[in-house]
């Protein structure tokens, strides 16, 4: 495990994986290798973490699942926002922008 | 969220269980194969690829794992993967799992061996309908005083009694039979027709006995156990009819009792002939068992009013027993036939309870080991993604099934250990009926779950204790290892606080035997032989026959190459099933309406005291002219003068024998020294009347030999059987006879000495053990202090220190508890207090000697490490 990445802070995994799959559907591989590139490498998201989100947010029908053809012609697991998905990410997104502002609020000198 | 997807896909999941299934490992398998991909494309090599991809994903079993319980469907079959885990576990460490089995089966055997011989001993009902309606009545004046009941007791009880539905009387005897073989003595129980009716067995075959065989003159009948029957009357139908000759009184066959049934009442007897009781003439002498039921809606209470008013009624009629305080007493049978043997029984119980408990603790110390050693295992699985409920469930599966196989060997070894122990302990009441029966098994089933249960309690704790299985080496050496260690110390010390009692136990027994051993028994009994006979009155009518025949046996047995002298007696020492009879002092009797005086009482030729070698004190031995025309002479033991004539000469002194008022008075001519009638460890007063002025018909013929010879109690037999060839004879040799007496005591001692042996090498090995972990653990701590320079010795004490605190820790806690138990001891020692100081130092310095050994073995090879070793190789 990479060293210098960040370790995930509690509830965080469900609002990257959403935002992750609001661009495009995507197989479980790319959102992690999405997330990566996204933050230089900081942000490392486990695998079997990422698979149990992945069906937990499938179960709560924030997203569904269907088998695909990926780039180079294996068959995978796509998985796509729904509207509930949608829904749901705007709400944690908002509820994030205030918590991360309030926190830098507090870190920032006076 | 929509319940409704939840459901399809919890649905979907249990209906295409294996397609899900494969889906999961397809995702999971184009996940990895993508990270290969990538990581080759990156130019890594393939091989190390793919395993650095699996590494990276973590755990795919663990994320199986949850996804299948986000599915709901947590199958049964973990079980049965956690059984077949357990059982690769077990083979994988043989050493581990036959020591944990043996040393539980172990203890599960004997357990479940002593609760049966418990339960059938103490616990089970009486094997008769109704049993608990059963009381025996005794005389009683005191607590500890209790006392058979006379013909005029029983008499009276038939006649007056209200509470009895039936009513019954039975005497224990040996008497002489002569069938096909040579003459033997046979035990019978001579019983009434209401002992039957009261026990309430009915007969196999024929008829029991009935009121009407009980008159004087009526032709004497039988019933017989099928046994007997089987063996020497030709099955049980061809029995019925059979005339056999008792004592050479013909008794007809007239009924058989049921296959299987040895005994009435707990009186265990080959024969059960008819009981003819002539009116009584006085109030004593008292012989008989009496047994009664007691009406459906009596209880014991009433019983014993009733039983009162009769011991009233009875007092004035007869003037030879006046002690106004001896009440006619129940007792439940129950409690008659179990007797003596709840203290033993119980003993035996308390010793093997501990034992079992400390091959608990020993086998919770292995697991523990165990699972320190698995400890890099189960981190690991931890770390794959194993859930910790789930390993807790692993090891309980594991252990659950180490007991249950140790449950099964130890009831195999229960099975034999009762034979032995029913072989061994045969005087034990009841004890033939011990078998392993359900109860018990389901006992030593519930004392495997139990004890697998508290043996996977401390790896479990181990487990749950957060982050104490964490991968990291620090924790490994710190968090788990100082939490199992802590537990391992706790057991250490609680074998020790258990093996105490049992020590103790084995201390005072073996003490108290070899005092036993050393008590002189007043006598040599080297070259000391006699024959036991008893002469039958059916050809031995007269007190002239009996006198007779014991003139003859005397001459011809003194005739006999190779003896020095002959005597004759009622009863050979040491034996306390002897007579006794109780006396009035003439010049000092004892208060109106009080209790005479009992003393065992023998009757003795007068050369018995030379052979045996009885010095005599005072006044003169018997003489020729000590006839049963004369008045009758005794001569006392010395602790018998001490006891009763303290401080003056008994010689002279007169007394009334056996409550005969009318009778001519008793005087003491000589004083004679004490020897052990009884035994080793019981009082030494006695009686011994003149055999010339004595009628009965029982006899030991006592010879001493100048040397013994291989076949001398033989040719003594042969000498008699010449006088006359129908007599049973019982040959003993005194030396052996002294041995015999000693047979129980030592049983005891050598039972309990072989559990404290094991509880002793279990705690030892517990701080063995214990000591030698300590020592691999801290290696490495170790090793710096030697190459910092600490000294090889102290290092080892460092080890042994610690070692013996656990010890003695043990050892105070098992102290205290040993001085609470001891006393129960009491009645089974001799001349041993119950808290004999040399006894529990000698188990202090036994205990903590052998852990100072256990730990410092351990000791010396932690001051043998070699530090750069130790430092370098974590």
């Amino acid at each position: 495990m990479n060293r210098e990445s960040i370790d995930l802070l509690q509830g965080t995994l469900d609002v990257l994986i959403l935002k992750t799959l609001a661009w495009q559907p995507m197989h479980g591989y790319a959102v992690t290798r999405w997330v990566r590139e996204r933050t230089q490498g900081s942000i490392e998201i486990e695998d079997a973490p990422l698979y149990k989100a992945l069906h937990r947010l499938e179960r709560a029908g924030c997203v569904s699942a269907e088998w695909g053809l990926s780039e180079n012609n294996r068959r995978a697991r796509y998985y796509r926002l729904t509207a509930t998905g949608r829904r749901r990410l705007k709400a944690e997104e908002s509820e994030w922008r205030r918590y991360a502002a309030a926190v830098l609020r507090v870190l920032e000198p006076a | 969220m929509s319940v409704l997807t939840d459901l399809i896909i919890r649905a979907r999941a249990l209906l295409f269980r294996s397609r899900e299934e494969t889906e999961l490992e397809d995702e999971v398998r184009f996940h990895i194969d993508r990270d290969v991909h990538e990581r080759v494309r990156r130019g890594e090599v393939p091989d190390k690829a793919r395993r650095e991809a699996l590494i990276a994903f973590g755990g795919v079993e663990r994320y199986k794992e949850r996804v299948r319980d986000a599915r709901g469907t947590r199958p049964l079959e973990e079980l049965a993967a956690d059984i077949r885990y357990a059982l690769r576990g077990l083979r994988r460490n043989p050493g581990f799992t036959a020591t944990g089995i043996l040393v539980l089966g172990i203890g599960i055997g004997a357990t479940a061996t002593v609760y049966s011989i418990v339960h059938s001993v103490i616990v089970a009902d009486l094997p008769y309908p109704q049993s608990d309606r059963l009381v025996r009545v005794v005389e009683q004046n005191s607590a500890t005083s209790i006392w058979a009941l006379s013909t005029a007791d029983v008499t009276a009880i038939r006649e007056r009694q209200r509470v009895f539905e039936a009513w019954g009387e039975i005497q224990r005897t040996e008497v002489a039979y002569s069938g096909s073989g040579t003459p033997q003595h046979i035990v019978i129980g001579r019983a009434s027709a209401g002992y039957f009716r009261a026990i309430g067995i009915p007969v196999a075959r024929g008829r029991a006995i009935e009121p009407a065989d009980e008159a004087q003159g009526a032709p004497p009948v039988m019933v017989v156990t099928d046994a007997f029957a089987r063996r020497t009357l030709g099955g049980p139908d061809a029995a019925l009819g059979r005339s056999l000759s008792l004592d050479g009184v013909s008794h007809t066959v007239v009924g058989v009792l049921p296959e299987g049934r040895d005994e009435l009442g707990g009186i265990r007897a080959v024969a059960f002939p008819v009981l003819q009781l002539r009116a009584p003439t006085r109030r004593g002498p008292f012989w008989l068992r009496g047994v009664g039921r007691l009406k459906p809606d009596v209880t014991l209470a009433a019983a014993e009013r009733d039983l009162a008013e009769i011991s009233d009624a009875l007092l004035p009629l007869w003037s030879d027993f006046r002690d106004s305080t001896a009440r006619l007493t129940p007792q439940p049978l129950r409690d008659v036939v179990v007797g003596s043997a709840v203290k033993q029984v119980g003993l035996f119980a308390g010793a093997v309870a501990l034992v079992l408990l400390l091959a608990i603790v020993n086998v919770a110390t292995l697991v523990l080991v165990r699972a320190s050693a698995r400890e890099q295992e189960l981190a690991v699985r931890v770390m794959l993604g194993a859930k910790r409920s789930r390993i807790a469930r692993l090891i309980v599966t594991e252990n659950l099934i180490l007991t249950l196989s140790a449950a099964l060997l130890g009831l195999g070894l229960a099975t034999w250990g009762l034979d032995l122990a029913v072989a061994q302990l045969p005087d034990m009441p009841r004890i033939q009926n011990a078998s392993l029966d359900w109860r018990v098994i389901m006992l030593g089933i519930g004392a495997a779950v139990l004890s697998g249960l508290l043996v996977s309690l401390s790896p479990v704790a181990a487990l749950s204790d957060e982050g104490g299985l964490a991968p990291h080496a620090a924790s490994r050496r710190t968090g788990t290892g100082q939490r199992t260690s802590a537990m391992r110390a706790a057991f250490v010390i609680a074998e020790f606080a258990l093996a105490w009692p049992l020590l103790v136990g084995a201390g005072l027994l073996l003490n108290s035997f070899v005092r036993l051993q050393r008590v002189d028994p007043g006598f040599d009994p080297a070259g000391l032989v006699a024959v036991g006979l008893s002469l039958p009155a059916a050809r031995y009518a007269g007190v002239a026959d009996v006198l007779r025949f014991r003139e003859l046996a005397g001459q011809r047995v003194a005739a006999m190459p190779g003896v020095e002298s002959v005597g004759l007696t009622t009863q050979i020492p040491p034996d306390q099933s002897g007579g006794n009879d109780n006396f009035n002092l003439v010049h000092r009797p004892v208060p109106d309406g009080e209790a005479e005086p009992n003393s065992p009482w023998y009757y003795v030729s007068a050369s018995y005291f030379s052979t045996l070698g009885i010095r005599i004190i005072e006044g003169r031995s018997f003489t020729p002219a000590d006839t049963a025309d004369e008045f009758p002479v005794i001569a006392v033991s010395r602790s018998w003068a001490e006891h009763y004539l303290p401080g003056e000469s008994a010689v002279g002194r007169q007394l009334v024998q056996g409550g005969c008022y009318n009778c001519p008075r008793t005087t003491i001519v000589g004083v004679v020294e004490d020897i052990r009638n009884l035994g080793p460890s019981l009082p030494m007063d006695a009686v011994y009347g003149p055999m010339s002025q004595y009628g009965g018909r029982s006899m030991q013929v006592v010879a001493r030999l100048r040397s013994m010879t291989p076949n001398v109690t033989a040719r003594l037999r042969d000498e008699l059987r010449a006088l006359d060839p129908e007599l049973p004879l019982d040959e003993f040799v005194l030396t052996e006879q002294l041995q015999a007496s000693l047979a129980d005591p030592m049983r005891w001692a050598a039972v309990l000495s072989a559990f404290a042996a094991c509880a002793m090498g279990l705690a030892a090995l517990g701080v063995f053990g214990l000591m030698a972990y300590a020592v691999r653990q801290r290696r490495r701590e170790i090793g710096v202090r030697l190459a910092l320079g600490a000294q090889s010795g102290v290092v080892t004490r460092l080890v042994v220190w610690r070692g013996m605190r656990y010890a003695a820790i043990g050892s105070a806690i098992g102290l205290g508890v040993t001085l609470l138990l001891a006393n129960r001891l009491r009645t089974m020692l001799f001349d041993v207090s119950p808290t004999d100081v040399a006894t529990f130092v000698g188990v202090g310095v036994l205990l903590l000697g052998s852990a100072f050994l256990a730990s410092w073995i351990p000791g010396r090879r932690a001051a043998r490490i070699r530090p750069i070793e130790a430092i370098s190789s974590e």
